[in-house]
């Protein structure tokens, strides 16, 4: 419970300071979601096979876009299709709001002027 | 002992994907991602329609990185901008440009 709080807390605090619209997700309801998405992309998000990428830490609206372009089939991947297909649009920001919150990608910044 | 198991881990793991772990030099990839570095180097740039922020790179498994690519490359995977960008990559472009983005960032 007190956990929860402070997820969401931290959330909150993350959405405000990055900008995000606040349709934001629920970071909480988003890790209970993740249950099948862990078995190729790990319970927070980082892969162990190399083919699966790591989504811990990508931008949210990022994870957003690409679980909707695997419903639409836009991205076409048959896998990711398969999970997307039974996602409604406030799960997608869920699931988004948990993996986006999790330690893992990082944005590469560039180091020689 | 650990790394011996976590080694032979890796391994198993390496043997699975189809395309053959050819291992990019992380130095050369840095060189060829200057472009690369204009949108993903600038953290919370956005692409700019339909908006959304620019992918983050840093620390992602190199194979998955090469199979983006490859995707784009073929048009497999559509985004008219990364379809362009990475038409003039040859294959040794990109398993350098995986190896340097896979080995940035503090991922735990």
């Amino acid at each position: 419970m007190t956990r929860n709080i402070i997820n969401r807390a931290a959330a909150l605090g993350l959405a405000t300071l990055t900008g995000v619209a606040l349709a934001a997700g629920d970071p909480v309801a988003g890790q209970q979601k993740a249950q099948v998405c862990a078995s190729c992309h790990g319970a927070d998000g980082i892969s162990q096979a190399p083919n699966f990428p790591i989504i811990a830490g990508q931008y949210a609206d990022y994870i957003e876009r690409a679980l909707k372009d695997y419903r639409t089939g836009e991205r076409d991947n048959a896998i990711m299709k398969g999970f997307a297909t039974n996602l409604s649009d406030a799960d997608i920001r869920d699931l988004a709001a948990w993996f986006s919150t999790q330690q893992g990608l990082s944005a590469p910044r560039i180091t020689n002027p | 002992m650990k790394t011996t198991l976590l080694s032979a881990v890796v391994l198993a793991l390496s043997g699975l994907p189809s395309a053959a772990l050819a291992a990019g030099d992380a130095e050369q990839g840095r060189l060829r991602a200057q472009t690369c570095m204009g949108c993903h180097g600038a953290p919370g740039m956005r692409n700019a329609y339909p908006g959304y922020r620019v992918p983050k790179l840093g620390g992602q498994h190199t194979q998955y990185l090469m199979d983006a690519l490859n995707a784009y490359q073929q048009r497999l995977r559509s985004h008219p901008t990364m379809q362009a960008q990475a038409a003039d990559l040859s294959d040794e472009d990109i398993a350098n440009l995986a190896a340097y983005f896979s080995q940035l960032g503090n991922r735990r």
